[in-house]
């Protein structure tokens, strides 16, 4: 809401680090010697390429969280799906060259006895279809879920239990060996993309700079979508729903699109997520996943661009870090950071500091206005 | 509309008695009550004048009926049927003219009568003042009109014959009805100037507001609704930080910015200075020479300033109407509302 | 608070301390050790005696023996005079103990030597069959005889049966006689009538083993009029297990649904009543199944005859653990979030973490294993279906703990205050209540009623630091289902939905079944956002 004033110049200057990211990392990974001072190397850009997708989703969540005030725990879901319909992309491609030499059927597919392929797995040979479902199978979840639920006027908590449900039962599906997604583990095994092999360090290098440009038009959209007249219709919803209500406006079509939009966004995270860490599981499905969505975007400081997006990455830098130094202790300072952040810092990191800035600005402006009323225009009523 | 219910229920009261093959001394004064209602002459001719020719009751229309049972069909069940369908027109007629029409409304909550048979008529262009004790309706009955509540009995029209039980709140407040609410609600995250272009009637598709463009008629009727609600100059200002009576002048430039046909504003200047009570007041009067108003408050003081007809509720049903020295000096009034 | 508490642990202590298995150790003769006498080289008047003996002891076990003695299957070995039934297998014989049947392995068929029989002896042994069960004093004994006769389905058997149900006064016990002489029947060469009124009996009986019985006898038996009534017989029986199915499935949905019902309880108050979404209410549930862990152990190492109390000592312990984390949860942190239902949310969603991470820490990540007492073991059967005692005690323990909280709300001025504050705290509060109090106490009963659902868990489901994650969005959904703030929909609602769940799961199997019922659930939602039982009101979407 501060932001308003400077939305502009501070999503560009985001997009520009973002992209700036996309084009040097990898230079900094491939085109410099391993000894080079400035060379980052391959596993860095692999783990750092895995966050910026995270960005990618607490952006996706941000905007119906931070922007329309529905907290949607069930994200993850829609991250899973895309990484799924890409993962189906990946498994065709591998072809004859799985552990049973099937030219058609994916090895699971072969170890279960089945003799074809679903019609569901129809079209994942190619490429465009797979980008077309990482889109559509979300979007498409996202429309009827959030139709329905909006229509009926299911919100605040409510709204948030059944997303989590949502993704719980998807969860379940997903875990069936008979629902032809490999069960329990799920797809992975993957040799190439577009031709070019998934373990490559070039190849890496370039799935990092597309996620690093998919951000960048996130971030875009989401900038785009929050300043137009629609971003500031959302504000109200969130803010005042039955306000909107009354004067003629529908929050319900609001929140779809909101809704339908960052469902969207997060496939297409889950989509380049998952050839950069070759597999994709029900696991992606749990309740766990889609809640620690919200903590990124929660640290970051939600209602704001930057803060989801450096939310998702100092979050789980941190989370790196820890697992890998003390296991332990993460899951307490998991915990601690929600109680935290809930408790001291509701504005996120970013929102905290435009708030105190902006109240710097309010106080400047009441002195200005002070002078100017001393002229007496308005009888001002006492507060 | 009454005499015709009147003349009906003689009609079914005086079959229910006679067998079909009655005859004898009785039995054109029966039929003369039979078609007192049903006649196609009096279809025409439906004023209270000529009504009251027909209506003398039983022993009036002996000489008449003789000339006209002719023309009367005989059977009950085809009169009664007229009977309601006549009743139906006369109040569309009724109705017609009128901006609200509320006819026996009844609204219960867990057997709670919020609102109990309750009658209401806003004429175009009126502004009307309405006054009750806690708990008499006020509220729920803006939730009827408003669409928010679904009454379980009774009829709401809107400018004669738009059925507002059948519209949710959206369409309901696209038709021209504006809502203030009794606690001030503005968009706190947003400008003053935003409150009210979100506000402006217009297209309310969501893809239009993407893509809407700022253009010059647009800041042209916010200046104007800004210069009424004298907020100009609080233009930038978030709406958090407005006073409370600012804020209620927001709501009801956001009204304004509606431009409605019909305004509902629920208590305005609740927690209000004097000097605020009378600017209100004066905000009001000037709406209400373009549109119709209809005021929920309990200060009398500002009750008088508006210089309206008022009505009272009370217990979900109208207590008392007319002008506010006539129902303030009503004895029921003085017993339920204002005290003695 | 202080009334209600002592009076909700006094009911929940009679509750779990009503009858234990009555124990049925009579001193009897060791039938083991009478057989042996059979061994060596006998008269036919001591193998009689030996029977008779074996006849006294009135020990259905024995049957065995005597059986295999009729029909010329007893042997003694000639090494030891061990006596043994034994069986031909090639050239050897395998040997099994003559009370238990248990297998002893092959020996050469010249170790053996055959208890010698005559038709006076197989006369005798025929008659101690039928006097040693089916006459015996105890009519659960000549129950368990006819039982065993009626799977064994022996034409010999029909006259001491005959002889019995002419002697028999207890109606059940004779109509099982019966039952077992009409297998018998079956098994026979009797005419074909008598067979048509055998399957007429067995139709009555209407069981699964009946079942297989018929089916086996309609497909062996050449006569029309017995085939026809044994088919007759095989349609009614099969309808009458297809009800008993239904049943076993009602059964298993209110076992499931009580289950929901503890785990939603404590949620019923404080997301029902309170309005605080508690996301670490699973972790209450947890822990009250690690009290009962942690107490178990305790019992174990210092005092093992103390087992069977086990539970009693895990309730009122769970309650307080549980409880005690609930309160310091609510006073350090919820109370800063009331009217901020989505952080309170988040925030609780992080002390679940913690608190899982402590217990992971604590504990370790495997499963604990925590006992049942005897009185919680074993099954009994009710028509076809089988009724295990500790879904039994679960269903009553869930109810209990209902009808004390209903209790506790209606009935002791904690639950009135918590009543006055959730309705209109700031009267609440001018009446002199002191609501921070009140908010305390409450969260503090929910979470240690979910403490005492854990201890009823840990029973039943596998004792983890995920226990709780497993049962907090059926919870919720148990509640939202019920509608929010009504207790009696919070039961409806756990009751329907495990039977829905358990009806659901033979056509769509366990994991499809549930995917149905969110999904059912999800719709229901949007027909009636506000549950079963709404609240209605002015004031509900204020």
């Amino acid at each position: 809401m501060i932001l308003a004033r400077f939305l502009g110049p501070r999503v560009w200057i985001l997009v520009a680090v973002i992209l700036a990211a996309a084009v040097l990392v990898p230079m900094a990974n491939l085109g410099l010697p391993r000894d080079h001072p400035l060379h980052v190397p391959s596993y860095a850009v692999q783990l750092w390429g895995r966050f910026v997708c995270y960005a990618l989703l607490a952006l996706a969540l941000d905007l119906v969280w931070g922007y329309v005030g529905i907290l949607s725990l069930g994200h993850g879901a829609f991250f899973a799906l895309g990484g799924y319909a890409m993962g189906m992309y990946l498994m065709r491609q591998i072809g004859a060259r799985g552990g049973y030499g099937n030219p058609v059927l994916p090895d699971f597919m072969v170890s279960l006895n089945w003799k074809e392929l679903p019609w569901y797995w129809y079209g994942f040979d190619q490429f465009w279809f797979a980008c077309l479902m990482v889109v559509l199978v979300p979007g498409l979840l996202a429309f009827v879920f959030g139709f329905f639920a909006f229509r009926s006027r299911v919100t605040g908590v409510y709204l948030s239990i059944i997303t989590q449900a949502m993704t719980y039962a998807l969860l379940l599906a997903f875990f069936r060996n008979d629902m032809g997604f490999g069960g329990n583990n799920g797809l992975t095994d993957f040799k190439d993309i577009l031709g070019f092999p998934i373990q490559a360090v070039s190849t890496r290098a370039a799935l990092f700079a597309a996620s690093c440009v998919a951000l960048a038009i996130g971030v875009l959209l989401v900038g785009w979508i929050t300043r137009s007249k629609l971003g500031k219709l959302m504000i109200a919803v969130r803010d005042a729903e039955s306000r909107t209500r009354f004067i003629g406006w529908r929050p319900e079509y609001v929140k779809l699109f909101a809704f339908t939009v960052s469902g969207v966004m997060a496939g297409v995270a889950g989509a380049l997520y998952v050839p950069q860490v070759g597999i994709i599981n029900p696991g992606e499905f749990s309740p766990l996943n889609s809640i620690e969505v919200v903590i990124w975007a929660a640290v970051g400081g939600r209602g704001t661009l930057i803060g989801p997006v450096l939310g998702a990455l100092l979050v789980n830098y941190g989370k790196t870090i820890f697992t890998t130094v003390w296991p332990e202790t993460w899951l307490f300072l998991l915990g601690g950071l929600f109680v935290f952040v809930t408790l001291l810092l509701p504005r996120g990191i970013v929102g905290t500091i435009d708030h105190g800035f902006d109240a710097f600005r309010a106080t400047r402006r009441a002195r200005d206005a002070e002078k100017g009323e001393a002229a007496g225009a308005v009888p001002n009523p006492a507060e | 509309m009454v005499e015709t219910k009147v003349a009906g229920k003689v009609a079914g009261d005086v079959h229910t008695l006679t067998t079909p093959q009655g005859s004898g001394p009785g039995k054109p004064v029966r039929n003369a009550a039979e078609a007192a209602g049903p006649r196609p002459v009096e279809e025409r001719s439906r004023g209270p004048g000529e009504r009251a020719v027909v209506e003398p009751g039983p022993a009036g229309p002996q000489a008449e009926s003789s000339h006209r049972e002719p023309d009367v069909s005989p059977h009950p069940y085809a009169a009664l049927m007229r009977e309601r369908r006549l009743a139906a027109e006369a109040e569309g007629r009724a109705r017609r003219d009128t901006l609200l029409y509320l006819s026996g409304v009844t609204k219960s909550f867990d057997g709670f009568k919020a609102i109990n048979n309750l009658s209401l008529v806003i004429e175009k262009g009126e502004m009307r003042a309405i006054i009750g004790p806690n708990g008499a309706g006020k509220t729920t009955m803006m939730d009827i009109i408003t669409g928010k509540t679904r009454p379980d009995r009774g009829e709401v029209f809107f400018n004669g014959d738009v059925d507002l039980t059948h519209h949710d709140e959206a369409a309901i407040a696209s038709m021209g009805i504006g809502r203030k609410f009794q606690k001030p609600t503005v968009f706190e995250s947003h400008t003053v100037e935003d409150n009210i272009r979100l506000s402006l009637s217009g297209p309310r598709s969501v893809l239009e507001a993407l893509v809407h463009r700022k253009d010059e008629a647009e800041r042209e009727r916010i200046e104007a609704i800004l210069e009424t609600t004298r907020l100009t100059d609080k233009r930038k200002t978030f709406a958090a930080n407005l006073s409370h009576g600012q804020k209620q002048w927001l709501e009801i430039g956001m009204l304004l910015a509606q431009d409605p046909e019909l305004l509902l504003v629920d208590e305005p200047v609740a927690g209000m200075t004097d000097a605020e009570t009378e600017e209100t007041a004066r905000l009001l009067r000037e709406i209400a020479a373009t549109r119709s108003v209809v005021v929920v408050e309990h200060d009398m003081s500002f009750v008088r300033a508006l210089g309206v007809k008022v009505t009272c509720l009370h217990e979900g049903s109208v207590l008392s109407e007319g002008s506010l020295d006539k129902v303030s000096n009503d004895p029921k009034v003085i017993e339920v509302y204002l005290g003695r | 608070m202080n009334r209600a508490i002592p009076w909700l642990l006094l009911s929940l202590a009679v509750l779990l301390f009503g009858p234990g298995p009555a124990a049925a150790q009579q001193a009897e003769a060791d039938p083991a050790a009478i057989v042996q006498k059979f061994g060596g080289k006998q008269s036919f008047d001591a193998t009689e005696a030996v029977i008779a003996e074996l006849a006294a002891t009135g020990d259905e076990r024995v049957a065995r023996a005597l059986r295999a003695l009729r029909d010329g299957d007893l042997y003694w070995r000639e090494s030891d005079e061990a006596v043994f039934v034994a069986t031909r297998k090639g050239g050897d014989y395998e040997i099994f103990d003559p009370i238990t049947g248990a297998s002893a392995g092959t020996v050469p068929s010249g170790d053996l030597q055959k208890v010698r029989v005559k038709n006076s002896i197989r006369n005798a042994v025929t008659g101690a069959l039928g006097t040693l069960t089916l006459r015996a004093d105890n009519p659960a004994q000549r129950m368990r005889a006819a039982s065993t006769l009626f799977s064994e389905a022996d034409p010999e058997m029909i006259g001491p049966l005959d002889a019995a149900i002419a002697a028999e006064e207890d109606a059940a016990v004779k109509a099982r006689m019966e039952e077992a002489r009409a297998s018998a029947v079956l098994a026979s060469d009797l005419p074909a009538e008598d067979k048509a009124a055998a399957a007429k009996v067995l139709a009555g009986r209407a069981d699964r083993e009946s079942l297989t019985m018929l089916i086996r006898f309609a497909g062996a038996t050449d006569d029309p009029v017995a085939r026809q009534a044994a088919e007759a017989a095989i349609v009614a029986i099969q309808n009458n297990i297809a009800f008993w199915n239904q049943m076993q499935n009602v059964w298993y949905g209110l076992s499931l649904g009580s289950v929901l019902l503890l785990a939603a309880i404590g949620l019923a108050i404080t997301f029902g009543v309170m309005g605080v979404i508690n996301m670490a209410h699973g972790e209450m549930v947890m822990l009250g199944a690690y009290t009962t862990f942690v107490v178990q152990e305790f019992i174990r190492n210092n005092a093992p005859g103390l087992f069977e109390w086990s539970l009693a000592i895990a309730l009122p312990l769970a309650f307080l653990v549980s409880g005690a984390v609930g309160l310091v949860m609510e006073r350090g942190l919820i109370r800063f979030l009331y009217g901020r239902p989505l952080e309170t949310l988040l925030a609780t969603f992080g002390v679940s973490l913690i608190l899982q991470q402590a217990v992971r820490t604590i504990f370790g990540p495997s499963n604990r294993q925590v006992g049942n007492p005897d009185w919680m073991s074993g099954a009994f059967d009710v028509g076809l279906m089988s009724v295990t005692w500790n879904r039994l005690w679960i269903i009553v323990f869930a109810l209990v703990v209902f009808l004390a909280l209903l209790a506790v709300l209606n009935r002791t001025p904690l639950g009135l205050q918590m009543r006055a504050v959730t309705q209109n705290r700031r009267m609440a509060a001018a009446m002199g209540i002191r609501t921070p109090w009140v908010d305390a106490m409450t969260f503090a009963l929910g979470s240690g009623i979910a403490g005492i659902a854990g201890v009823a868990l840990s029973q039943i489901d596998n004792v983890s630091p995920n226990l709780g994650q497993s049962y907090i969005i059926d919870s919720f959904l148990v509640v939202v289902f019920g509608g929010v703030g009504n207790l009696w929909g919070t039961l409806v609602g756990a009751m329907s939905l495990g039977v829905v769940n358990k009806f659901l799961e033979p056509y769509a199997g366990a994991v499809l079944g549930k995917i149905v019922v969110l999904v059912l659930i999800i719709l229901f939602i949007q027909k009636r956002p506000r549950g079963l039982f709404a609240q209605k009101g002015r004031f509900v979407d204020a």
